[in-house]
């Protein structure tokens, strides 16, 4: 092959490349100009038949008909995106060929240059020239420094200045936070912290030095300054409380009298207040004494917010940043689980947050940092999404991810790792919850496939059962002796925890992402296909089921009597737990909700997309 | 040649493309579990544990090693191109362009002004580590380990020579830009090297679109003026310019003994090879000395000048923060806090922060940014001393050599000389 052949192949080359880049970039464009036009995500007729089912709510055909067509839209949805990645590598590998080519040919055609004569000349020139574009350079940047310092006044200068006057401080320095004049005085709603002694359910648990007060361990500042010594609070002082997602021990049930029935947030009837949640994030609220814990995260940020429960006061934030570990990037997850999808926990001495990063925090009542350290970065597609729970010195965190399932139990005070389990399960994004099994606490943990229960002081697997599969969102139930474990596309068991034993199974009705519940002898299922769903808890027989408007990521709590749930436009179903479907109440809170509520005496605590809110009579 | 007034309109389709794919991905809801969908890729990179950082850092040193071996000893064009293939793969399109030396100088700026921020070894490792290297060997990670310095040098095409007055006037920008990148990571405001590196939307093959649409530019400059980003805005390159001035050992054109052939002389893309110093020119700068004593004496002025007038602007440079920025928007208009869509004052409004202690952290930001655009405006009039005076300043020079500081040590110009090793 001659010099003139490799130069013509080189061009050829070059001139095929970057004809299949124009026509792969004609293409994206067409592919780009149809979507605009017929975004499968904005189907009408999709659009036409879910307001046909908000009239006709029991309509199975229909409904049958709008998973078709979604599952369609996704399709067209998913192929197009497919359609513009390939596209893209597409183009990046022409690209790559084009150049590579171009390089050839240039170099081929190359000759090499006369030497060039004597350039003294030029280098003078090129010297005087410098000078004067440096000058000129350096000029043009004063002038524009200038310019910057005239385009801006400094307000903050003038402000400084006005409240250094007192008597203007009066006019100028007013506290904005939003607070609602109806709201009740701190006092009028005490937080009751009972003083009794443990019952008798929980003889060996029970510290002899229980203190009275644990949520308020700090020392009046004109106490000695000795350190006290944290003590753990008592089953009463928990129940009294909503330390972690779904209640006290995130079983599901709350020990509250008194709650609202009623509630609407377009006309704010029996909202007490309501306020903007600075960070978006898919956590629950928990609650300690007076306070409310959230958290929030962004690619940039992971923060604990604290809430005044009586007023919806910020008290304070904490940013779960400069952790050894922590990646510089967070990991990718995906909008509707995002890096705060876990919620946090508290035990009124600590509050303990994780989040996507694999980060997690412990702070104190005050917000002040105890301890905080890097788990690794969970390798999970959708985002860590598994919240805490605690006993005592004991932090569980449930660590399933794609590489291996993993438990571990961290001590509160320190974060030192007491125990950490690799078990047999695939990624999960299911929270742990703690079962009171014969007067001893298990760790029952969902993960697909196995359902197990841990003993809390080792981590040794007491019982699996082999039930689960697919993508495991929801988390156990438990009550009335029996672990109820259910999942969309697998099945639901209710297992003896005691011995492992598979009590019964059924697969009617199955949830996605909400938990089962135990309430007085019945189990409520909340399904994403907007049924809530009751059955006999002993025998799991269908009871009853109830369409609801919207479907379900909240999880249904029970409290004393009743049963509420609330669906992701923010309709919370009050239900009589009983074998018919009593309705007492539906109240929309007209902000969409994805996560489970927190109850204190005679409060909901709700967290909206946007807004938290307190309500109650 | 015709076909390259078609990459334009190509590479601006891939612009779209990708952008529009970026975009798409965050929009729909999530398909149900167990349908048998599976996640596309993720976008960005994903982060890397500490072992694997370890590891990068080990690759980071061996392609270093490797190369000051190829550019030092070996000196083959051949062996560097591949190897800064290879670096761009991994350090480019697979690590996604993070953790990159260039951007690691704004962490080590906060860290020093913020004792509280935690700087890792990684970064310290990724900002020593070519630094350390060019005091030996000179640029040799521009040459093969920086995707940045890469990615432009695999399009440099038809280059053109770049007159040599715009290439020295324009080489103070990169120590501009240090700056200011330096006096918005010290002040906590932003890191703005990272905030719009051109080439990380490529990497990714996904960014904003504005981002992408500047990548792309670099590059389709960057087939006619060699390394732009390198030569006119890379601030970390003007560290390393710095450091490799005064490198030991140092790439070399010729193997033995230059023989004036000047077949090198056109050679180097990048402008970066002196030519024999003439008896003209010494003349010349000779007659030259009172100014150059002149523009010496000015230095301390242009420092002082450079201080006071950028100081003037700090309250306007401030306002990129957001605690100072918010502060302003609330004095100046306060009927702002009636407005439910500004997020940021509605944040604001329901934090526990009063209105006065956002104003006074304001104000002591606005003080830091006072005391450091000092700082920053005095380096910028240092360094256009020097650059000025420089130009009054000639090292005698009988060959043809790669200037120290521009030189990426990319070994295209070691191709052109006649002289064999054994010639010597
Ligand atoms: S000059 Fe900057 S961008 Fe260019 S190769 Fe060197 S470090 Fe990388
Ligand atoms: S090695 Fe030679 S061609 Fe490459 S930058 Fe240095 S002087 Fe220029």
């Amino acid at each position: 092959m001659n010099l003139s052949d490799k130069i013509k192949i080189a061009k050829q080359t070059a001139m095929v490349a970057g004809a299949f880049c124009l026509l792969i970039s004609l293409l994206l464009l067409l592919h780009f100009l149809q979507m605009r036009s017929a975004d499968p995500l904005d189907s009408q007729v999709l659009e036409t038949l879910v307001e046909r089912l908000a009239m006709e709510p029991g309509n199975e055909q229909l409904k049958n008909e709008i998973r078709q067509f979604d599952l369609l839209a996704r399709k067209a949805y998913f192929t197009s995106l497919w359609q513009v990645r390939t596209g893209g590598f597409l183009l990046l590998f022409a690209a790559i060929i084009l150049v590579a080519a171009l390089r050839i040919y240039f170099a081929l055609i190359a000759r090499i240059e006369e030497p060039p004569g004597e350039e003294e000349t030029a280098e003078l020139t090129g010297r005087v020239l410098s000078r004067r574009w440096i000058m000129g350079g350096t000029a043009i940047l004063v002038i524009l420094a200038l310019a910057a310092s005239l385009t801006v006044s400094d307000p903050i200068e003038r402000y400084l200045a006005d409240i250094a006057y007192p008597e203007k401080a009066e006019e100028q320095v007013e506290r904005i936070t939003i607070t609602d004049p109806e709201a009740p005085p701190a006092e009028d709603t005490p937080v009751p912290i009972p003083d009794t002694p443990a019952t008798g359910e929980e003889p060996d648990r029970q510290p002899a030095d229980t203190p009275a007060e644990p949520g308020r361990p700090d020392p009046k500042p004109d106490e000695p300054a000795e350190p006290l010594k944290p003590s753990f609070p008592d089953q009463t002082t928990i129940r009294q409380n909503h330390n972690a997602i779904r209640g006290p021990w995130s079983q599901g049930v709350v020990y509250h009298e008194n709650l609202p029935l009623e509630w609407d947030g377009a006309s704010g009837k029996n909202i007490i207040w309501k306020v903007p949640i600075p960070l978006h994030a898919y956590s629950s609220p928990v609650t300690w004494g007076d306070r409310l814990f959230v958290t929030g995260a962004s690619e940039r940020e992971r923060k604990v917010f604290c809430f005044d429960r009586h007023t919806g006061d910020l008290l304070w934030e904490a940013s779960a940043a400069n952790i050894p570990g922590s990646p510089a990037t967070p990991p990718e997850t995906t909008p509707d689980t995002g890096l705060g999808a876990p919620s946090a926990t508290t035990d009124g001495i600590g509050v303990y947050a994780i989040f996507g990063t694999g980060d997690i925090i412990a702070l104190d009542m005050d917000g002040n940092r105890m301890w905080a350290r890097n788990l690794g970065v969970p390798d999970n597609h959708y985002g860590h999404s598994s919240s805490l729970v605690s006993h005592k010195e004991k932090l569980f965190v449930q660590y399933d991810d794609r590489n291996r399932g993993r438990i571990l139990c961290l001590n509160v005070h320190t974060g030192e790792t007491i125990w950490d389990i690799t078990r047999d399960s695939d990624i999960s994004w299911a929270s742990p919850i703690l079962a009171d099994v014969d007067g001893n606490y298990q760790l029952v943990v969902k993960g697909n496939p196995i359902v197990a229960g841990y003993d809390i002081k080792t981590g040794g697997e007491l019982w699996t059962v082999n039930a689960m599969s697919g993508e495991v969102g929801p988390s156990p139930g438990f009550g009335g002796g029996l672990v109820y474990a259910a999942n969309e596309y697998a099945t639901m068991v209710a297992i003896d925890p005691a011995s492992g034993a598979v009590v019964w199974q059924d697969n009617f009705y199955l949830p996605e992402v909400a938990s089962p519940v135990y309430g007085n002898g019945y189990v409520f299922i909340a399904t994403t296909y907007a049924v809530l769903a009751c059955l006999d808890a002993k025998t799991g027989e269908l009871l009853w089921e109830y369409d609801t408007d919207d479907i379900f990521y909240s999880s249904p709590m029970v409290a004393g009597n009743r049963v509420y749930v609330t669906d992701t436009s923010g309709n919370t179903y009050i239900f009589e737990t009983g074998s018919e479907p009593i309705l007492i109440g539906k109240n929309a809170l007209g902000e969409e909700v994805y996560t489970t509520p927190a109850f204190a005496d005679g409060r909901i605590y709700i967290r909206g997309e946007k807004h938290l809110y307190c309500i109650g009579i | 040649m015709k076909h390259i007034t078609i990459i334009l309109p190509v590479l601006l389709l891939l612009a779209i493309a990708i952008t529009d794919q970026s975009h798409a991905q965050q929009r729909f809801p999530a398909p149900e579990f167990e349908s048998g969908y599976e996640y596309p890729e993720v976008a960005a990179p994903e982060p890397r544990t500490l072992a694997l950082e370890y590891v990068d850092v080990m690759v980071l040193l061996g392609f270093m090693l490797l190369t000051s071996w190829l550019v030092i000893r070996k000196r083959s064009r051949q062996w560097i191109l591949w190897l800064s293939v290879l670096a761009l793969l991994y350090f480019g399109f697979w690590k996604g362009g993070c953790i990159c030396a260039v951007g690691s100088l704004q962490n080590m700026a906060l860290s020093f002004s913020d004792p509280s921020y935690a700087v890792s070894y990684t970064v310290i490792a990724f900002f020593m580590l070519p630094l350390a290297f060019s005091l030996a060997f000179g640029r040799v990670f521009c040459a093969s380990a920086c995707p940045l310095g890469v990615i432009q040098d695999l399009v440099v095409i038809n280059p053109v020579r770049v007159p040599v007055w715009i290439q020295r006037s324009l080489g103070i920008f990169p120590f501009v830009y240090l700056a200011l990148a330096v006096l918005y990571a010290a002040t906590g405001t932003d890191f703005i090297i990272c905030r719009y590196d051109p080439f990380v939307g490529i990497f990714r093959m996904g960014a904003e679109f504005h981002l992408v649409i500047l990548g792309i530019s670099f590059l389709l400059i960057g087939m006619f003026v060699a390394r732009p980003y390198c030569r006119f805005v890379c601030p970390y390159g003007a560290l390393l310019k710095v450091t490799s001035m005064f490198s030991k050992y140092h790439l070399s054109i010729t193997p033995a003994q230059c023989i004036q052939c000047k077949l090198c002389s056109g050679s180097c893309p990048f402008g970066a090879i002196e030519k024999p110093t003439t008896g003209k020119l010494m003349d010349d700068m000779k007659g030259r000395s009172g100014k150059f004593l002149l523009y010496a004496a000015l230095i301390p002025l242009l420092v002082l000048v450079g201080g006071l007038t950028l100081s003037s602007a700090h309250v306007f440079l401030a306002k990129a923060h957001p605690d100072v920025y918010l502060a302003h928007l609330l004095i100046e208009e306060p009927a702002i806090i009636n407005d439910p869509d500004n997020l940021d004052v509605q944040t604001f409004l329901a934090s526990d922060r009063t209105l006065e202690e956002l104003v006074v952290s304001a104000g002591e930001i606005q003080a830091t940014f006072r005391t450091g655009t000092r700082y920053a405006g005095a380096f910028i009039g240092l360094v256009a001393g020097l650059f000025l005076v420089s130009q009054y300043v000639v090292r005698r020079r009988t060959d043809y050599e790669p200037n120290r500081g521009d030189c990426y040590s990319c070994g295209r110009c070691i191709r052109y000389c006649p002289v064999q090793k054994q010639d010597a």
